[in-house]
Formats: structure tokens, sequence, C-alpha cells
């Protein structure tokens, strides 16, 4: 029983991280109908912009104390996160868009904006794997033989909280009704009076922001980065924003805890090295049966 | 009378084809005008035009001048021409967004509005006054709609943008007739209460029974043009649009 609840724990928080990233692809997607292949990139950029605030915070100049730092390294990561979110938007995207481009092109371009910013990284930072600062003071609860730290409590919180927040912009405010609008008819929303870039750059800022807030509690949770740690958590988040549904915040987030779970069940029975063979397996035969993704609608209705 | 909007030798072009070649027109405040013609001859690029819409999905324009109030707005972004010309266009096909409630679509277009609660509130009671469906229908998605009312929410909206010129785009495309002069008769009222109307519509009978003035639209240029009694008798135009 308790082997059981402790890997519930474990699946909870890894589809954590796959939902925060998760919901950054739904989210342009259901906009824009842009797959933003760089967006792994950004959770990885989002975690290396953790660590330099974190050291900036807890370095000479500033000294302020570790959980103070964390508490100022949210808001200051996702902010400069969302700034690189939105740059990729103004520079790379954008300039497509007005010359109508084909959507083949944007997606090429949005793979070569992450692979740009990986071996920017690399070839700014090096190659050696920076060790993310303790934060946090670990505390760890235990109840019988199950042991839950406090990080695994806040990442799990942090994913359950942006989810309602943004289930709560898409649905009830005005921007979220227009992000909803454009996914159904990009042409009518300026004549609403609305200025459709302002609301894809806004669209970024989410996306981006949440990439960022889970780049600094991944760091937090595996404090080795290197430049390549966005690519492959990138994928598995992507993956399963498709087999939630992509352009479907529930499915994005649903999809991300059952790649979580999936990952994890299978590490409990098979040895560690089966993991993604059967998670990519499984997810593919979910597709098989059902091809727009759990919440999918076949029709162009998204987010 | 004042002129709202002059269209001064405007050429336009339109995917890859010269559209528009260089039609100018005039409309005045607190009129009603319209634009004939058959499929095809440029009246939705006129409109598209004027509502500055973006290419691809919209005309690029080549040389001329749309004026508003006297001022040139060629290049000016759509969302401003809907915020702060309070000039709307309902597009034809509706464009409604099939996904979000009749609520929903009518409070998105009061997104840029800048005046106050009271008066959108106000709004909100005149379009529901106007068309008693769209109230019954509230809560419903509006992809669920009927054409008859997707077409007055499609109105609807436009009002609740706070227009003051609005440009109808085949309002009457798919209408019963029954639905189709109720919705005429309802703008009828709004023009009579000021608000300025520049509508096209390929049911010629119907536009000019229903307009102050009208033109006459054909491949990319004005051919006749004047009050609707007079075009209503023009043999011309009988011929060609009226069905003799």
């Amino acid at each position: 029983m308790d082997f059981i609840i402790q890997n519930i724990l474990n699946a909870l928080q890894w589809g954590s991280f796959y939902a925060l990233i998760a919901l950054g692809y739904t989210l342009v997607y259901g906009v824009l109908t842009l797959i933003n292949f760089a967006h792994g990139d950004i959770f990885m950029v989002g975690a290396y912009i953790a660590f330099f605030v974190a050291s900036w915070l807890l370095g000479p100049v500033i000294g302020l104390d570790p959980t103070w730092t964390f508490v100022l390294a949210i808001p200051i990561t996702m902010f400069l996160t969302a700034g690189v979110g939105v740059t990729l938007e103004r520079i790379a995207y954008r300039p497509l868009r007005r010359k109508g481009a084909h959507r083949l092109y944007v997606v090429i371009t949005a793979l070569m904006c992450g692979l740009i910013l990986e071996y920017g990284n690399l070839a700014c930072l090096g190659a050696s794997r920076k060790k993310f600062p303790d934060l946090l003071e670990k505390v760890i609860w235990h109840f019988g033989d199950v042991a839950v730290t406090n990080l695994k409590v806040l990442v799990i919180f942090a994913a359950i909280a942006v989810f309602i927040f943004l289930n709560f912009i898409v649905t009830k405010t005005k921007i979220g009704m227009a992000m909803r609008g454009i996914s159904y008819d990009k042409f009518a929303i300026p004549l609403m009076g609305i200025p459709i870039d302002a609301i894809i750059v806004f669209t970024f800022i989410l996306g981006s922001s949440f990439a960022g807030l889970a780049g600094l509690l991944f760091a937090m949770s595996y404090p080795v980065l290197e430049p390549f740690m966005g690519a492959l958590i990138g994928w598995k988040a992507f993956i399963a924003a498709v087999v939630g549904g992509i352009g479907d915040i529930r499915g994005a987030f649903y999809g991300g805890f059952l790649l979580g779970f999936i990952e994890v069940g299978v590490v409990s029975i098979f040895p560690s090295t089966y993991r993604d063979l059967f998670a990519f397996s499984i997810l593919l035969i979910i597709l098989w049966m059902k091809p727009t993704g759990l919440f999918g609608v076949a029709k162009n209705t998204k987010i | 009378m004042s002129q709202l909007l002059e269209i001064d030798n405007l050429y336009v072009k339109y995917g890859n084809i010269e559209a528009l070649h260089g039609i100018s027109f005039t409309v005045g405040q607190g009129e009603i005008v319209t634009l004939i013609g058959a499929n095809g001859a440029g009246k939705s690029t006129t409109l598209m035009s004027v509502a500055q819409l973006p290419p691809p999905e919209a005309p690029k324009i080549l040389s001329g001048d749309i004026r508003f109030k006297g001022k040139s707005i060629v290049g000016m972004a759509p969302d401003k021409i809907v915020a702060d010309l309070h000039l709307a266009l309902v597009p034809e096909g509706r464009h409604i967004f099939g996904n979000l409630t009749v609520e929903e679509n009518l409070k998105l277009a009061t997104y840029a509005r800048k005046d106050g609660m009271d008066e959108i509130n106000r709004d909100y009671k005149r379009v529901y006054e106007l068309f008693p469906r769209l109230n019954e229908r509230r809560k419903q998605r509006s992809e669920s709609l009927s054409g008859g009312e997707q077409q007055m929410l499609a109105v609807g909206r436009a009002l609740m943008s706070a227009c003051k010129f609005i440009m109808l785009d085949e309002p009457s495309m798919g209408l019963a007739p029954l639905l189709m002069y109720d919705m005429f008769r309802t703008l009828k009222e709004l023009n009579e209460e000021g608000m300025t109307i520049l509508l096209v519509e390929q049911n010629a009978n119907l536009a000019l029974k229903f307009a102050h003035r009208g033109y006459v639209i054909d491949t990319g240029e004005i051919v006749a043009q004047g009050p609707c009694e007079q075009l209503r008798e023009d043999p011309e135009v009988k011929k060609a649009y009226l069905g003799g």
C-alpha cells in the first residue's frame, strides 16, 4: 500500500512538470494552430534564468537568504521567461504570419528556434553542467513508509493552481474569450475591435511564464542543468498535450498527469530502461483509438 | 449632407487579381447606401478594404484613398477602425464565434469599448429587444443557432461594439423571406435612430427598396449610381439586376 501511495506521489510530481509545459503547447496551438516546438527549450531557458536569478539574489551583491530568494525568484523567472517567449513570437513567428506563410514553414521555424536556444546556450555557457543552489530547506514528512518532501507537494500544488488560474482566464475573462474566439475564427477578431497581436502576445506570455515556473521547480527538484534538458521533456509534454487533445487546457493537464502515471507505473514494475518504450507505446495506442486526443474535438474548436 | 465616408479612386488587389479598378463613392451621415452588383463584382472587396482587414485574408490597397470624416484611414489597424471610428463590418458568412455562447459573442464585441458599464448594459438590453430570439438562446453555443439567428447575432455583435456606422455584407443570404424582412425592418429602425448603413446585396430588388442611394458595381467599376428610385427605373439596371 505504501509503495503504491509513494508511486502515486511521484507520478503526480512528474505529471505536474509535463502538465505545466504541455499547457504552453496547447495555448499557442489553440490560438495560432502553431505547434511551437521551441517550447521545450523555453522551459530549459526558464531553468537557466532561474539559476542566474537565484545565484544573483543569493550572491554578494544582494545577499538574500534562500527562502526569500525562492519567493522572489518565482516572479522574476516567470517574467523573464515570458520575455523570451514574446521575443520569439516577435522576431520569428510574427513576420511569417504577416507574410501569410504556410504553417509548415512556421513549424520549421519553431524547430529551428528551439535548436538555436539549445546551441546558443551551449556556445555561451559551455558544456559544463550547472548545479542549481538549494533554496528550500528540505522537509520530509513521513506517513508510515511514505516519504513526502515539501518540494514535491509544492510542485503538485503549483500545477493545480496554474490549472485553476488558466481555466478562469480562458472561460471567464474577455481576453480568454478572445483567445477562444481566435481559435474558431481569426478573421472576425479585429472586427470586434480586438487587436489580434495583443491576444497572441498574451498567449505567449501565459505559456512561457508557466514554462519558466516549471523550469524553476524542475531545477529545484533535479538540480543539474544542461542545454539539452528541455528537448526530451518538451517532446514528452508535447505528446502529452496531443494525447489529451491539443488546444484544450484540460487535455494538457490530464495528458500530462496521464503520462506521469504511465511512466511511474512502468518503472515500478519493469526495469527503468523500459520506461519510455512502454510509455510511448501506450500513448500510441490511445491515439490509435482516439486520434483527436482524450478531450479533442474533430472540429477546429480549441482551447 | 456631410460626407462621412469617401472612397476616392480606389484600386485594390485581392489575391493575385486586381479586383477594384478605381472606384469612388460616398456615404453621408445617417444615410443608407447600397452597393449592388453580380457575384464577384467587387462589393465584398470594397467593404473589406474600408474595414482595413489585413492581407492575406483580405484585399490589398494599391492606390486611391479611403477617408472617414475627411481623414485618410488607409493603413489604420482594423481593430482601431471599430474601436475609434465606430465603423463596424458584418462580414459575409457572418463569422460568428461558434464555440462561444450567444452572450459571450456579444460580450467579446465590447472588448475595446471605453464608455461605462451603464452604456454597455443599455446596449445589451437594446440588442435583446431588437432580437428576442437571441435573448432566448443566450446560453447556447452559437454554432447551434439557425442561419437567421446567426445573422441576428452578427448584427447584434456589431451593435455591441458601439458602432455608429455599420457595413453589412449580404445580410439576406440564406435567410427565409420572413426573417429577411424582419432583419431589414430592424435595420431601418436603427437607421431612423441615426445609424449610417452601407449595404452590399445581391438581392438588388430588396436593396433598392431599402436604401436611399445606390451604386452599381460591375467587375470592379461603378457603372451606375443615383437615388434608389432612379436606379429602379433605369432600363439598364432593370435588365441586368432586377430581372427585367
